[in-house]
């Protein structure tokens, strides 16, 4: 039995707009995704903000109905057995709300091992090793609201794990964490994953995904676009190059007509300080070069590197230049 | 048997956390303390000419003003707080059911709220000297616990109305004055016109005023007592049983609206 089977899910956001003449507007947020993840399993929702990445893990963690579909964790049923399911998991969400604020690391924990029907001596042991395993050891009196992100989203951690759940979800975990914090984080999950536990985790972060999951699900306006070993998606790009260029202040229209041209697959920008980094992905490589500068004419251009692509270009060309690593 | 010992630790552990929560809150301790003590001090000082004999009323009253205020603000709240920080959907996602949670919750509130009481009642004693006696103690104690029930109940009916119901819940603040006056809480409802006394016996604060001023002040029978005890446990029975249905439609409303989170 699969610890997670998805099958033609789907979710649907009624909004209405306007206020005099209210219309009913429909946002498709899953559209018909299917999916398995065995037991012990490390699988990774790949996507850019909006791609349907929490809104799936809403729907399995059963605090979202599906609008289509079925779904099941653990053998059970998301809409309709949502109770046994409850003990078994354990999910966060990126991001510093979910806790009291105005109480300390050790209450916080203190209250949900009883919500998680944790008996008190084990909770008694288990709150100290928690907090010794995310670093907090020393801090656990201290009030939540004193705590930096990167506390906030290991204390998070600890709480998902009191009640030592055989499967987690981990909403966007490294959101907002500094270079040393999210690398923490990351070693956390990996230990957890050492541990035999089955994880789902979602992320948009390439090099994450890249670098702790078996399988990864690039996931783009709620649909699927690929799923594969972290090597099996690199294939995708694998007869393409890439070429970085340093440019200064380049227009959105330059940009069109970059894509229109024959020798280009994809383009994206990184803005780096005073200039931009373009990544144009092309099959013909150093011999595209000249056509993309005479494009470029008349703009500062600095450095012009061609290199092999990487995940992130196989998630760039996936995603359709939409991605914001 | 083990799940009622589970669920019983969980009111527990949510009672515990709703007060260390809530006493560093200035609008609770404003609205459980603060005003109770100036409705005490200005329901003693237009009662002082007639003597100490009713100033248990006034303490009793008084009290039940700051119990009504808190259940109306604080328990009414107690679910629209917790999706505001973001601490909703975590509590949805655990085993221990939502409804279990909010009676917790409930209970710290309403027992800190009795705290109002002691206030009003040290207050008139050493304030303004009047020698306070409760008449009937034992049968007292038995109406202060019925009217924590009654309460706590009313608190899981309402909290679910005012998130399924953000229109409901601006009424919050028309709904305060006019219970302290319909349920009798500072006067008897005698001084009222008729036509209001039906609307006052359908309150469960009005047989929770009359069971507890009248084992206070004395001059009730044992029927009038019994009567109020009665009517505040069919009350509490219906609001555990209304609140049961409303947190299931409330719980299954938000899964399909995706109203749990604020995002």
């Amino acid at each position: 039995m699969n610890a997670i089977e998805v099958k033609n899910l789907r979710r649907v956001y009624r909004t209405t707009i306007g206020v005099i003449r209210r219309r009913v507007k429909e946002v498709v947020a899953v559209d018909d995704i299917s999916f398995d993840v065995a037991p012990g399993e490390l699988f990774g929702l790949l996507g850019p903000n909006g791609a349907g990445k929490t809104t799936t893990v809403k729907m399995l963690t059963t605090l979202l109905f599906p609008t289509g579909g079925t779904a099941k964790v653990l053998g059970f049923d998301v809409v309709k057995q949502s109770d046994p399911i409850r003990p078994r998991i354990g999910f966060i969400f990126g991001g510093e709300r979910g806790l009291y604020w105005r109480l300390s690391a050790i209450d916080n924990l203190r209250y949900f091992a009883s919500l998680y029907h944790v008996e008190p001596e084990v909770a008694r042991k288990r709150i100290p090793y928690l907090l010794e395993l995310m670093r907090l050891d020393g801090r656990g009196q201290e009030k939540v609201e004193g705590y930096s992100r990167g506390m906030k989203q290991r204390l998070h951690v600890a709480r998902t794990l009191l009640h030592d759940p055989e499967l987690l979800f981990l909403d966007e975990p490294t959101i907002g964490l500094d270079p040393i914090g999210a690398r923490e984080l990351r070693q956390v999950i990996r230990d957890l994953q050492s541990e035999k536990k089955t994880i789902l985790l979602t992320t948009h972060y390439m090099f994450e995904a890249d670098a702790l999951c078996s399988r990864i699900a690039v996931i783009v306006h709620g649909r699927i676009v690929a799923l594969d070993t972290p090597e099996g998606l690199k294939r995708h790009v694998r007869d393409l190059s890439v070429i970085e260029l340093e440019v200064y202040g380049i227009p959105p229209e330059i940009l069109d007509v970059l894509r229109a041209l024959d020798v280009v697959e994809a383009v994206t920008v990184e803005d780096r300080d005073q200039k931009q980094a373009l990544l144009v992905q092309s099959p013909g490589g150093s011999e595209a070069v000249p056509e993309i500068l005479a494009t470029l004419s008349g703009l500062r251009v600095g450095k012009v590197i061609v290199r092999e692509p990487t995940l992130e270009d196989a998630y760039v060309r996936l995603v359709g230049g939409e991605a914001s690593p | 048997m083990i799940k009622l010992s589970v669920y019983a630790r969980a009111i527990l552990a949510s009672a515990e956390m709703s007060f260390r929560e809530t006493m560093t809150d200035g609008f609770v301790v404003f609205g459980i303390f603060v005003q109770p003590l100036i409705i005490a001090i200005l329901g003693l000082w237009m009662l002082r000419d007639r003597g100490g004999d009713y100033a248990i009323f006034v303490v009793v009253g008084s009290g039940l003003t700051g119990l009504w205020s808190s259940l109306l603000f604080i328990s009414g709240n107690s679910i629209t707080h917790e999706r505001w920080t973001g601490t909703l959907e975590t509590l949805v996602g655990v085993p221990t059911p939502l409804g279990v949670i909010v009676f917790g919750k409930n209970l710290a509130n309403v027992l800190q709220s009795m705290g109002s009481m002691a206030v009003s009642y040290l207050l008139a004693s050493l304030l303004f000297g009047y020698p306070l006696t409760v008449a009937e103690p034992l049968l007292f104690g038995i109406s202060l616990i019925l009217t924590v029930i009654a309460f706590v109940s009313f608190g899981l009916v309402i909290a679910p109305i005012f998130v399924m119901n953000p229109d409901v819940q601006r009424w919050q603040n028309g709904l305060e004055f006019p219970v302290y006056i319909l349920a009798g809480f500072l006067f008897p409802i005698a001084l009222l016109p008729g036509w209001t006394t039906p609307i006052s016996y359908l309150l469960a604060p009005y047989w929770a005023a009359q069971a507890l001023h009248l084992t206070s002040s004395g001059g009730g029978t044992q029927t009038q007592i019994l009567v109020s005890w009665g009517m505040l446990l069919f009350f509490s029975m219906i609001y555990i049983f209304v609140s049961r249905v409303l947190f299931r439609v409330m719980l299954r409303k938000a899964r399909i609206e995706a109203t749990l989170g604020l995002e």
